[in-house]
């Protein structure tokens, strides 16, 4: 079997992974609960998970940094805390349905800037002219869709410039490309647990530099008489038992990267991407949605056929045991701006696990099927 | 023996302060408050037996918030200190 959908979740996880999420199954009970032994392994799952993601991220403080079920999750927490009713939010035309939706949720008045593909000129040309009066800023680091990587640095201060707050999709970048927090100034960065930074499903972060909003009303094992959720962080926004195996699992993904060098993960995963790009590209009959740039793209590479449907193209390839993902990828506003709304793509996206094997492998049934 | 409590607003906090105490190798347990001395229900503390004035400079050094500071000695009763 062949596995390119790392874009979705990541399925081939380090062993040291599994073995932080089982161990922790079977000794740890519900953090901050209690101060016996079970409890207090399930808050140590818990801490670590934080001190490794600050120490990854070099975020300053890991009491700022928030367990969350899934990058979903965090992005509606971070568009809760600063969304007002009837106000302008700028986003990219690269959004997912998980930065969108909550924003039509919130009663906001979207607005993008940057709706051509690779091209960081026009969305920063763009921006620059949005950004007035804007509450809020979201942008993703790369698109799901295309692996298109934005020029969130160049983003963040543009924001900074115009008084705008930030949040920072890192879904697609979190564990692969550098994303430095002491010099990104971002409010707010979300990511899952479960993709690149290769913990389990059911698993994410939210680091947090603005004031917070909770989503979720409940529980915090302390501060038990107040009716309203602590002020302090991370107990504000995590209401609730919490998935303490994840967060130990998540913990040893981060320390895999670390061992085996993000930037080394980031060579190897675009290696794969321009290696199958070049096996198929010269095809009169596919369309292939490669940067020009190689640094502006990521380990995804998406693509669609003239003469058979995109899903029938990724069924086909199941039948021979690979897995890639096909249609909107729930980003139909991505494809909108690419062009791509009414056929959808194909989308193979790689992790540190693929080899270039698997590449030629996979390309030379993709062109026997068209 | 005597007993030193440190309050802290979080299991979190508390975590995170007992380690910063440990790389000073200053033992502290985490353990929960005693419901008697905290206003708003379930909270967290750190326990010492010895090294409380220590332990609260290194935690103010390194800008660790803590609450109130309680002694116990043998007859059982907690005696807020003010340091």
């Amino acid at each position: 079997m062949i596995y390119f959908d790392s874009a979705a979740t990541s399925f081939q996880k380090p062993p040291q992974v599994l073995k932080a999420y089982t161990e922790t199954l079977r000794s740890a009970a519900s953090p901050g609960r209690g101060a016996y032994r079970l409890a207090m392994r399930a808050a140590e799952a818990m801490l670590n998970a934080r001190e490794e993601a600050a120490a990854f991220f070099r975020f300053s403080d890991p009491e700022r940094v928030v367990l969350t079920m899934n990058a979903t999750h965090a992005l509606n927490l971070a568009i809760r805390s600063l969304a007002v009713p009837g106000a302008k939010a700028v986003i990219s035309g690269f959004e997912h349905n998980s930065v969108l939706r909550p924003l039509y949720a919130c009663g906001m008045e979207i607005t993008t800037a940057g709706r051509r593909l690779f091209d960081p000129e026009e969305l920063l040309g763009t921006l620059r002219s949005e950004l007035p009066g804007a509450a809020l800023a979201v942008f993703t680091h790369v698109s799901n869709a295309f692996g298109y990587i934005l020029p969130v640095r160049e983003i963040a201060s543009l924001c900074r410039e115009y008084g705008v707050p930030l949040i920072v999709d890192a879904s697609q970048s979190a564990g692969v490309l550098e994303l430095d927090c002491s010099t990104l100034q971002a409010d707010f960065v979300a990511m899952p647990g479960h993709k690149s930074l290769l913990g389990v499903p059911g698993s994410g972060l939210l680091l947090c530099r603005g004031e917070t909003k909770p989503l979720l009303f409940g529980g915090s094992g302390s501060d038990s008489i107040d009716r309203a959720m602590p002020a302090y962080l991370p107990e504000r926004l995590e209401a609730g038992t919490q998935n303490a195996p994840a967060a130990a699992a998540l913990a040893a993904g981060i320390r895999y990267i670390r061992r085996r060098g993000r930037d080394a993960i980031e060579a190897h995963e675009r290696e794969l991407c321009l290696h199958m790009a070049e096996l198929l590209g010269g095809r009169e009959e596919l369309q292939l949605f490669v940067s020009s740039d190689a640094a502006m793209q990521s380990g995804v590479l998406s693509f669609r056929c003239r003469s058979r449907d995109c899903e029938e193209i990724a069924r086909m390839l199941s039948q021979e045991e690979i897995c890639v993902r096909s249609g909107l990828h729930c980003a139909p506003l991505a494809h909108e701006c690419a062009g791509t709304l009414e056929t959808g793509t194909v989308r193979m996206s790689f992790s540190p696990f693929n080899t270039h094997a698997e590449i030629e492998k996979a390309a030379g049934k993709l062109i026997k099927i068209i | 023996m005597k007993q030193y409590l440190i309050l802290c607003r979080s299991v979190t906090h508390a975590q995170r302060c007992a380690r910063l105490l440990e790389g000073a190798l200053i033992r502290a347990a985490v353990t929960k408050a005693p419901r008697e001395l905290t206003s708003s229900g379930c909270g967290y503390a750190l326990l010492l037996h010895a090294k409380l004035d220590e332990a609260l400079r290194l935690l103010r050094k390194k800008e660790m918030s803590f609450g109130r500071v309680f002694e116990r000695d043998g007859d059982g009763e907690y005696r807020e200190i003010k340091p």
